[in-house]
C-alpha cells in the first residue's frame, strides 16, 4: 500500500447472507484526492463496493468478507457506522430517502449533532457544504420541496456536514432530469477542483465523468475486468461492451472515424481523458480533408414521418391542468396535440414540465376541468381508467408500485379479470404476454424474485396483454444499464412494428429518442415548445436549451460538419458511421 | 395524496410556541377523553374542542385538512352512532324503528334517541383525540420536536422512532396514491368501490406493494441515518436552542384553566 494510499482494498471477496457472491478477488489503490469511477452493469457489484468502504456491509447488511480494506486509515468491518461515518461519508441514488427533516439547515446539523459536535463547528460545516453545492439561502427551505437537482445537492450537502476524507457517491444522478444531473455533476466537480476530497462514484453515465476521472474500475458479475485511467479503460470498446459499460459517443467517434486504429487516437493529459465535440468535429474536418474520411450525404434515409392521412387516435384538445397546491400550480397550459395511429413519439422536458400530467390525462388518471382528451374521435370523459386501459396502456416508471401476486403469470391475469376477459382467453393472453416480454421461463416465479429490468418487462407485459391500442411509456431507462436501457424500447418497437401499435414513450435519454421514435415533443413550462420529426426538432438548438434538452452526440457532430455535407438529420452513431466512410485503397485497406 | 400532518413553516404565535407547551397540551387533551365517558359530557368536549379550533385558526391550519380529517373519521362515525343507537342500554325513545329484535332488555331493531345522543358524545370525543396530535405535528418542526423529547429524558431510540414515523407518514401517503394509480391502469379501481367491497377485497392489492416498498424504504432510511452518527454513543448537540418566553407562560395558563374549568365541570355536576 503506497504511502498516499486513503483506499486499500487487497484480494477483497464480498458474499452477502445466502452465499451470493458480489465481489471476487478486487484490488483498488486510491490516492488522496483522487476521483474514482467505477464502471458496470447493474448487478455487477458496484453498490456493494461502495457498501464496503462506507461500513454499510456488514453493519446494515450482512455477509462474509475476505482480504484487507483500508478507507482513512480504518477498517469499516470492524468499527460501527457513526465512525466510520467520520471519515468517509456516502451518497444513494434516491434524494428522497436520505432527507428527513423540516428544514436544510437541521438537515445538514442533522449529522453533526449526533456527535455531539458544538454548535459554532456545526454553522461553519453547514456553511461551506451549502457554498459548496449553491445551496445558499435556501436554509429555512423543506427540503423536501426542492427540485429533484436540488434535493441530491442538498443530500450531499448533509454528508458533506460530516466533514469525510472520502465520499462514496452511488449513482447520484440516475433519477434526476438533465438539469438535476448538471446541477449534481457541476457540484461534484467543484468538489474535485478543491482537491483535499477522495471519490469514489458509481454510474452508468460515462460522458458525465469523462473529464472529471483519475482512476476507472469496470466491473462484472463481481469482477475486475478493466482498471487504468480513462485514457486507457475507454479506448477497449469491445471490453467495456462486454461488460454492459457504454464507450462515450466522442470516443466512439474519435477512434471509429476520425483515427482508426485504436488507443492513440485519444488526446490524453496523464491518463485523463481531454476530448471535446469541437476537437473531434476539427478532427474530422482535418481527416476529410485530407482524403482519410469521405462524406457520402446520401446515406442517411429522410426522416421517416407517418402519413398525414392517418387517422388521429389520441388527441389532447386545448388541456389545462392546474394542481390545487398550496401553491397552486399550473401543470399543462392550453395544451393541444394530435396523435396518429402508428406513430412512435418521444416527450421530453424537464421535471414540471407537464409531461407525466399529460400522460395521465390521456389514461384517464386526471380528469382535465379545461380541455378534453379524445380516443378515435370520442371523449373519454364517461369512461373509467379500466375502461381506458383497454384503449390505451400506460407502463409506469417504477414496477413496484402494481407487483403484488404470488406468481407473475397472476400478475398478467389480475388485469385482465379486471376488465372481464374471459378464462379461456385469459391463458392465451398470458401465455403471448409472456412471450413477448421474453419472461415465458419465469411465469411461476415470485415476481420480487426477479430483477428490476424484468419486473419492468414484467409490468408492460400486464399492461400488453390488455391489447391497447397505444403504449405510453414513462421513463424506461431510469436506473438502467447500457445493456438493460433499451430492452423496454425494443419491446415498444416490437408493439410498434408487429401490432401496428402507436406508441408515446416519455425520456430524459436523447439517444434512445433519437434510435426509436419519429416524432418528438418538447413540453416546456406546461406548454408544448417543439413539435414535430425528431430530426428538425434536434436541430432547433436554441429552443432546445431552454428546457435543457441536449441533442445526441451524432446530432450535435453533425450540425458542425454540416459545411462539408453532413447532412443534419444524422441522429445516431450509425448513421454517422454510415455517413463518414474510411476511404480505402485499391486492396480494400483503409488509407492511414 | 397529500399528508395531512406535514409540519408547515409559518411564523404564528402557535409556531413560535416552546414545544414542551404544545405537548402539554396534547397530554391533557388525552387526559380529558380517558375521563369516563358520559352522555352528559358533550359540553365539556365541545368547550376543548372549540378551544382546539381556535388554535388550529392561531395557527393559520387550513380548514381542508381538518376537512380530511373528518372524512378519515366518517366511516368510524357512523359505526359508533349506529352501534349505540342500536344497543344503548339506557336507550328508552325510539327515534327510527327498523324492526323488533329483542335480546335481553335491548330491542336490537330500534334506534334510540339516546344512544344516538351517546354515540354522538363519542364521535366527538375521538375528534378531540385526534384533532391535538395533527396541531402539534403541523406546527412543530422535527428537530424542535427531539430537543423537545430530549428535555423530557425520553431515551434518543424512541425520539428517533416517532420521528422517523412522522417522515414515513409522507412516503406513505406518496406511495399510496401511486400504488392506487398503478392498480386503476388494470382496471382495479378501488376509488370507485363501496366500503365493503373495499374492506374485503381491495387493499391486498394496494397493501402489499406498499408494504414491500416500505421494506425496501425503512431500509434505506437507516442507512442515511446510522450514516450520519445516528445512535453515536455520545450526548447529542441541540440542534435547537428552547428558550421560553413570557408569550409561552400565558398559553401555558391559558390551557390549563380551559383543561381544569372543564375538569371542574364533569366532576362537580
Amino acid at each position: 500500500m503506497p504511502n498516499d494510499a486513503i483506499i486499500s482494498l487487497q484480494d477483497v471477496t464480498f458474499a452477502y447472507e445466502g452465499d451470493v457472491v458480489a465481489l471476487r478477488n478486487l484490488n483498488l489503490t486510491v490516492r488522496k484526492g483522487e476521483f474514482v469511477v467505477v464502471l458496470g452493469a447493474n448487478g455487477a457489484g458496484k453498490s456493494t463496493l461502495c457498501y464496503l468502504l462506507s461500513g454499510i456491509a456488514p453493519h446494515i447488511y450482512g455477509g462474509r468478507r475476505l482480504g484487507l480494506v483500508s478507507v482513512a486509515g480504518l477498517d469499516p468491518w470492524d468499527e460501527p457506522l457513526y465512525v466510520t461515518s467520520q471519515r468517509c461519508g456516502v451518497l444513494m441514488q434516491d434524494p428522497e430517502v436520505q432527507l428527513f427533516m423540516p428544514t436544510l439547515r437541521t438537515e445538514l446539523a442533522f449529522g453533526p449533532a449526533n456527535l455531539g459536535v458544538d454548535r459554532d463547528e456545526i454553522a461553519k460545516r453547514s456553511r461551506a457544504a451549502l457554498g459548496l453545492v449553491r445551496l445558499e439561502g435556501l436554509e429555512e427551505h423543506n427540503p423536501r420541496d426542492l427540485s429533484g437537482g436540488q434535493k441530491q445537492r442538498a443530500a450531499l450537502a448533509a454528508v458533506l456536514a460530516m466533514s469525510p476524507q472520502v465520499l462514496v457517491l452511488d449513482e447520484p444522478t440516475s433519477q434526476l432530469d438533465p438539469l438535476g444531473r448538471w446541477e449534481v455533476v457541476e457540484a461534484i466537480e467543484r468538489l474535485k477542483q478543491q482537491g483535499d476530497l477522495t471519490i469514489v462514484m458509481t454510474t452508468h453515465e460515462t460522458e458525465e465523468i469523462l473529464r472529471l476521472a483519475d482512476q476507472v474500475l469496470v466491473l462484472d458479475r463481481g469482477e475486475t475486468v478493466l482498471q487504468g485511467g480513462p485514457a486507457e479503460v475507454f479506448t477497449q470498446a469491445g471490453r467495456l461492451e462486454d461488460a454492459g459499460v457504454k464507450t462515450p459517443a466522442l470516443i466512439m467517434i474519435q477512434s471509429k472515424l476520425v483515427q482508426p486504429g485504436g488507443p492513440t487516437a485519444l488526446a490524453t493529459n496523464d491518463q485523463r481523458v481531454n476530448v471535446t465535440l469541437s476537437g473531434v468535429a476539427a478532427q474530422a474536418r482535418e481527416a476529410v480533408e485530407a482524403g482519410r474520411l469521405f462524406v457520402c450525404s446520401q446515406a442517411v434515409p429522410r426522416p421517416r414521418s407517418i402519413a398525414a392521412d392517418r387517422p388521429i387516435i389520441l388527441e389532447a384538445r386545448d388541456l389545462t391542468v392546474q394542481y390545487p397546491g398550496p401553491p397552486p400550480v399550473v401543470a399543462l397550459r392550453s395544451v393541444n396535440v394530435q396523435v396518429r395511429q402508428g406513430e412512435f413519439v418521444g416527450i421530453v422536458g424537464q421535471n414540471g414540465s407537464g409531461k407525466s400530467t399529460l400522460v395521465k390525462c390521456f389514461v384517464g388518471l386526471l380528469r382535465p376541468k379545461q380541455g378534453e382528451v379524445l380516443f378515435n374521435g370520442e371523449s373519454i370523459r364517461k369512461l373509467s381508467v379500466g375502461e381506458i386501459a383497454r384503449r390505451v396502456g400506460l407502463v409506469l416508471q417504477n414496477p413496484d408500485y402494481q407487483l403484488f401476486t404470488t406468481y407473475c403469470h397472476e400478475e398478467i391475469r389480475f388485469g385482465l379479470r379486471n376488465v372481464g376477459v374471459p378464462e379461456e382467453e385469459i391463458e392465451q393472453r398470458v401465455e403471448e404476454a409472456l412471450r413477448l416480454v421474453g419472461l415465458s421461463e419465469e411465469a411461476e416465479l415470485f415476481p420480487f424474485r426477479l430483477s428490476f429490468g424484468d419486473r419492468r418487462k414484467l409490468a408492460v407485459a400486464a399492461t400488453m396483454a390488455l391489447d391497447p391500442r397505444v403504449l405510453i411509456m414513462d421513463e424506461p431507462t431510469t436506473a438502467q444499464d447500457h445493456r438493460g436501457r433499451y430492452q423496454l424500447a425494443d419491446l415498444a418497437r416490437r408493439f410498434h412494428e408487429e401490432k401496428q401499435g402507436t406508441v408515446l414513450m416519455i425520456t430524459h435519454d436523447v439517444d434512445l429518442i433519437a434510435r426509436y421514435a419519429h416524432r418528438l415533443i418538447v413540453l416546456y413550462d406546461g406548454r408544448v415548445l417543439l413539435d414535430g420529426p425528431t430530426a428538425e426538432v434536434f436541430t432547433q438548438v436554441e429552443e432546445l436549451e431552454k428546457s435543457f434538452v441536449v441533442p445526441p452526440v451524432a446530432a450535435q457532430l453533425a450540425a458542425e460538419l454540416a459545411p462539408l455535407g453532413v447532412p443534419p438529420t444524422v441522429m445516431t452513431l450509425d448513421e454517422l458511421n454510415r455517413v463518414l466512410v474510411p476511404h480505402r485503397d485499391g486492396d480494400g485497406e483503409e488509407v492511414a | 395524496m397529500e399528508p395531512i400532518f406535514r409540519y408547515t413553516h409559518l411564523d404564528t404565535p402557535i409556531h413560535r410556541l416552546h414545544p414542551l407547551v404544545k405537548m402539554g397540551y396534547v397530554m391533557l387533551t388525552l387526559v380529558l377523553v380517558m375521563y369516563p365517558i358520559r352522555e352528559t359530557d358533550m359540553p365539556i368536549l365541545l368547550i376543548w374542542l372549540g378551544f382546539s379550533a381556535v388554535l388550529w385558526a392561531v395557527a393559520r391550519i387550513e380548514l381542508r385538512r381538518f376537512v380530511t380529517l373528518l372524512k378519515i373519521l366518517t366511516g368510524t362515525f357512523v359505526f359508533l352512532i349506529l352501534i349505540q343507537g342500536l344497543t344503548y342500554r339506557g336507550g328508552d325513545t325510539p327515534l327510527i324503528v327498523l324492526g323488533h329484535l329483542k335480546l335481553w332488555e335491548a330491542d336490537l331493531g330500534v334506534i334510540t334517541k339516546e344512544g344516538t345522543w351517546f354515540g354522538l358524545v363519542l364521535c366527538v370525543r375521538i375528534l378531540v383525540a385526534t384533532s391535538s396530535l395533527p396541531l402539534f405535528v403541523m406546527t412543530t418542526p422535527t428537530s424542535a420536536i427531539m430537543t423537545a423529547m430530549g428535555k423530557l429524558r425520553i431515551p434518543q431510540t424512541v425520539t428517533f422512532m416517532f420521528v422517523s414515523a412522522l417522515s414515513f407518514t409522507t412516503l406513505i401517503f406518496e406511495m399510496w396514491g401511486s400504488i392506487v394509480d398503478a392498480q386503476k391502469l388494470r382496471a382495479f379501481d378501488i376509488d370507485s368501490m363501496n366500503v365493503f367491497k373495499r374492506a374485503f377485497k381491495a387493499y391486498v392489492p394496494i397493501i402489499t406493494p406498499l408494504i414491500l416498498l416500505l421494506f425496501r424504504k425503512a431500509n434505506d432510511f437507516q442507512i442515511a441515518m446510522e450514516t450520519k452518527g445516528f445512535g453515536a454513543p455520545v450526548k447529542p448537540t441541540e440542534i435547537e436552542t428552547l428558550r421560553a418566553r413570557p408569550a409561552d407562560y400565558v398559553w401555558l395558563a391559558l390551557i390549563v384553566i380551559v383543561f381544569v374549568a372543564c375538569t371542574v365541570l364533569k366532576f362537580a355536576r
